[in-house]
């Protein structure tokens, strides 16, 4: 446990402890640093701060959309990747892939997909359906980005369930066949509860990542946030206010633990909703 | 667990202190005796990343120095990405390389809190500091001193299709910005791509805006909201909504000279670095440029311009000077311009490369006495964050132009105070 | 047993669809990475290449004189660092599941805590760390930092809290200590857990690009993400080249992930209640 407790310590504490330090300053980190104490000011600064309350909003809706598909998503292509099906080892591998191509190579795809003329406008118009500039239109590029990063990150999670699944007693299902149980009721009535643990993990990291998205608003808008702030998130913002100007290190640090406070709250939320902890 | 928390926050308390200022005590060895002999001197030059046949002319370029200057080793570190992030991070540590790029853009903020070496004391008579265009050099001065020397600039032009303009029985590009919105609608009428590419970004649109007696940009705070901004800028809008305009997005493509180069714009308003990417990439497209067309009888154009600036904190000055000075000093200029990948800073080395004999390059070698530099204060990229942001909308149709402008004015000038 | 077969070929359907839509961006991934520049910007979607070429990767391996290097450091940093993870976010989570010590509570939602705080504000004091350690440019300065992972603590605990306590119970009254119970006894009950981490740990540490590129600062210490980034340019991007050095970082990967699936299939786990 030493190494452990010393690796945390000294570059994951630490660092932590320092960007508190500096949430209390007015801080400009280059040429000396000038350091300022101004109390609680940057946190009572982003009462006032127009785009926080709209990068907040964003990032809400996106965690509330995405959080809850990709786990779903996640835990049912497990489930039937898991039942002995032939050419399971095939699909399993095929639907890897989203999660180990690049962000650069997904940027690449996505644009072209994404373009007014592109195979996702092609394809809705076959439908019938109503088409959109996916990336432009401020109304839909965040939905475009949660399509992308819900495509990406789900088989992420269903490896993680994978693995979970080979830890359910075979014994139990036996059971259940033995009583007349079916498949969508072994589901629901096994595979769902005993789960319950890595499920939890599913969703507080899934919480936490979408709360903290960052890479594709930021490639998708070129680091503006835009249109109209449309894609602009909590994380992006507190990267310009660290990198864009200067003298506002310390104020993007009370953002970062904000943020943090609001990811708190919603992990707390989510382990009161689902009594997970009565495993202690 | 209490009392290591008592131990890091002593530590980090520690670490606040002298983050930034140290040089960090491992290499204080001599400073500046390095020049009097031939001490063999190792130097680090930062910068970012470009394409295979760049890097090429650039390490060439290097290697000559370093014949040159035997005692100088110079070892260039590629940041190949988040290029001024990484470069301030190193800087707060007191790690940055002994020279390095730095863009107009974002050199405000660095001069501002000095960490770049002042070089007025370096620049001798015989460097010939009148030789480089002025505006390009005025970028890297702040209060009275001279933090960098341009390497190299680029400018913008006019690319445009010659078979769609043929296509289209049109002679020749554009001279003015009316008969530019003439032609743009006859391309689109005539040919399946759009009539104009357009960039959205304040990085290119700026001389435009400031084409009506507006500024951007007015003591440090934004000021494009203006009605001469928005009169300025109303008529690309206009051509976006009439359909003869669309940005590289609208086509799948990743920036203008990938629109034009698919054939998806009959003209475009690009920099110089596009055409060596046309000539490698597309050998058989059938484009020529021109100057940008005049508006209001002003010639105009966008020049974007990077020095090499001195890390206040390098031991080794001297040599670091010598680095500097050979490179933006006629010899290294013309080896590296005369790549061709990018546009002299220096008058007496336009005129060697015989660049405004060059049909292609002419046309960017003029716009350098014209155009507006990049470059602005320490708010800039606050305020050009905050235009693009809402530019768009405007240009899609979702706002109109004035509220579009007015609401990033409002945000930037507050998130600025 | 017919209502049962048609039932399958839907489920089929639906199977085969999904994987088109994971399949195909990398398959037009691959087979971008032997096509021109040209070729990839203007015919958009086509799989097969009009004019194979292999210059994209002779450029990768050929024309980069320090690949080998990069790629050696590459492999040093991420299965050293994989080998590290695996053994303290195991221990971790153990300890955090099974092992009752005062403060384990505390602990447990300090790791959560961790989690929350975004990286991009501690990257600056981070960097600030090695620094004053003298590890910037430094094997250790890669490795060290990055041998712990409180996603992973969290994962393993997870795993762990599911297991049934009799066969420890069980383990311990045969005379095993805590840490003997741990190596031959958790741990072996752990491998799909385990499988999982280290697919995971491993290619985080070989795709990592934002540490790699801060820390190291010497072109003979780069990863091969941040060596073979470096012909991006600030203006004109070489998708050629990015997509043949993606499927040259995606092969590994995707080799471990296959192979390790095996731990993925009921039958091969090592419990007793067949």
């Amino acid at each position: 446990m030493t190494p452990t407790l010393f690796t945390i310590g000294v570059f994951v504490l630490l660092p932590i402890i320092y960007a508190i330090f500096l949430s209390f300053h007015q801080v400009e980190l280059l040429g000396g640093t000038n350091l300022e104490f101004v109390g609680f000011d940057n946190f009572a600064r982003m009462i006032d701060d127009y785009r926080a309350g709209i990068a907040l909003w964003n990032t809400f809706q996106y965690v509330i959309i995405v959080v809850p598909t990709q786990t779903l998503l996640a835990l049912v292509l497990a489930a039937t990747l898991n039942a002995g099906l032939k050419g399971e080892k095939f699909f399993r591998i095929v639907y890897f892939l989203p999660t180990l191509t690049s962000s650069a190579v997904l940027t690449l795809i996505f644009m072209w997909m994404y373009n007014p003329e592109g195979a996702f406008n092609q394809f809705l118009d076959l439908f019938g359906l109503p088409t959109y500039n996916w990336i432009n239109d401020p109304n839909v590029a965040l939905f475009a980005i949660m399509i992308m990063n819900i495509w990406a990150t789900a088989p992420f999670f269903m490896v993680i369930y994978l693995a979970a699944l080979q830890d359910i007693p075979d014994s139990l299902y036996e059971a259940a066949e033995l009583d007349g149980a079916g498949p969508f009721q072994k589901f629901r009535y096994i595979t769902v509860p005993q789960l319950r643990p890595i499920t939890s993990f599913v969703v507080i990291m899934g919480i936490i990542g979408t709360f903290q998205l960052f890479d594709q608003s930021y490639i998708f808008s070129g680091g503006s946030g835009g249109p109209s702030n449309s894609t602009l998130t909590v994380v992006l913002l507190i990267y310009q206010y660290a990198f864009d100007g200067i003298g506002r290190m310390g104020y993007a640090a009370a953002l970062a633990f904000a943020l943090a406070f609001i990811i708190l709250i919603a992990t707390v939320i989510q382990r009161k909703l689902s009594k997970e902890e009565t495993i202690y | 667990m209490k009392k290591h928390l008592v131990g890091f926050s002593a530590v980090a308390l520690l670490l606040a202190a002298c983050g930034g200022n140290n040089g960090d005590g491992n290499n204080t060895t001599n400073d500046g005796s390095e020049a009097s002999s031939a001490e063999p001197i190792e130097l680090t030059l930062s910068g970012w990343g470009s394409s295979p046949a760049e890097s090429e002319i650039f390490n060439a370029t290097l290697e000559k120095f370093m014949e040159e200057h035997p005692h100088i080793t110079v070892n260039f570190d590629v940041i190949a990405d988040q290029y001024m992030d990484v470069t301030r991070t190193r800087l707060i540590g007191g790690n940055a390389a002994d020279v390095f790029f730095l863009d107009a853009f974002e050199a405000p903020a660095l001069m501002e809190t000095g960490v770049l070496e002042p070089l007025d004391d370096y620049i001798t008579d015989d460097f010939n500091i009148d030789d480089f265009e002025d505006p390009l050099l005025e970028a890297f001065q702040r209060d009275g001193a001279t933090y960098g020397l341009p390497k190299d600039t680029s400018t913008l032009a006019m690319f445009y299709n010659v078979d769609m303009f043929e296509a289209a029985g049109l002679e020749g590009p554009p001279e003015t910005w009316e008969q530019m919105e003439e032609y743009a609608q006859i391309l689109t009428d005539s040919t399946d791509a759009f009539g104009l590419g357009v960039v959205a970004d304040l990085a290119r649109l700026r001389y435009i805006a400031e084409s009506k007696g507006g500024q951007i940009a007015t003591d440090n705070l934004a000021s494009f909201a203006s009605p001469e901004v928005v009169e300025a800028l109303q008529p690309i809008i206009d051509l976006k909504d009439a359909g003869y305009a669309a940005v590289p997005a609208d086509v799948g493509a990743d920036w203008g000279g990938e629109m034009f180069g698919q054939g998806r714009a009959a003209m475009m308003m690009e920099g110089n670095w596009t055409i060596s990417f046309l000539e490698d990439t597309f050998p058989n497209l059938n484009w020529d440029t021109a100057e940008l067309p005049t508006i209001d009888g002003q010639e105009g154009s966008m020049a974007y311009t990077v020095a090499y600036v001195m890390n206040a904190e390098s031991e080794k000055k001297d040599a670091a000077w010598e680095l500097i000075s050979w490179l933006t000093g006629p010899e290294g200029m013309a080896e590296w311009t005369g790549g061709g990948f990018a546009l002299p800073t220096r008058n007496s080395v336009s005129e060697e490369l015989g660049l405004f004999e060059d049909e292609i390059r002419a046309p960017f070698a003029e716009a350098a006495a014209y155009a507006t530099v990049w470059a602005d204060d320490t708010n800039l990229p606050i305020i050009n964050n905050n235009f693009n942001n809402e530019f768009l909308s405007a240009f899609l149709g979702n706002k109109s132009l004035e509220d579009a402008l007015q609401e990033a004015q409002d945000v930037a000038n507050r998130e600025v105070e | 047993m017919k209502k049962i077969s048609v039932k399958r070929s839907i489920l089929y359907v639906i199977l085969s669809l999904y994987a088109l839509v994971t399949l195909f961006p990398f398959l037009w991934a691959l087979s971008s990475s032997f096509k021109s520049l040209e070729e990839i910007l203007t015919h958009n979607m086509n799989l097969i290449p009009q004019n194979f070429t292999l210059d994209n990767f002779r450029f990768i391996f050929m024309e980069q004189p320090m690949f080998m290097r990069w790629l050696f450091n590459s492999v040093l940093v991420a299965v050293i660092g994989t080998a590290l993870n695996l053994l303290f976010n195991s221990m971790a989570g153990y300890a955090l599941a099974r092992i009752s010590f005062p403060g384990r509570k505390s602990m447990f939602i300090l790791v959560l805590a961790v989690l929350m705080i975004p990286g991009q504000i501690t990257m600056i004091p981070n960097y600030l760390i090695l620094n004053q350690l003298g590890w910037l440019n430094s094997y250790h300065g890669l490795i060290i930092p990055a041998m712990v992972n409180a996603t992973f603590i969290f994962m393993m605990r997870q795993f762990f809290v599911n297991f049934p306590k009799e066969v420890e119970e069980a383990a311990q009254i045969d005379g095993l200590s805590r840490v003997g119970t741990f190596f031959r006894i958790v741990l072996p009950m752990a491998k799909p857990a385990l499988a999982a981490q280290t697919i995971f740990v491993f290619m985080a540490s070989w795709n990592d690009f934002m540490r790699p590129l801060i820390v190291m600062s010497d072109q003979s210490m780069y990863t091969l993400p941040v060596g073979l980034n470096q012909f991006k340019g600030v203006f004109i991007t070489q998708w050629n080249y990015i997509m043949a050095a993606s499927m040259v970082f995606t092969l590994p990967v995707l080799l471990l992930y296959a192979f390790f699936n095996r731990y993925f299939i009921k039958g091969l786990s090592l419990r007793g209640d067949k």
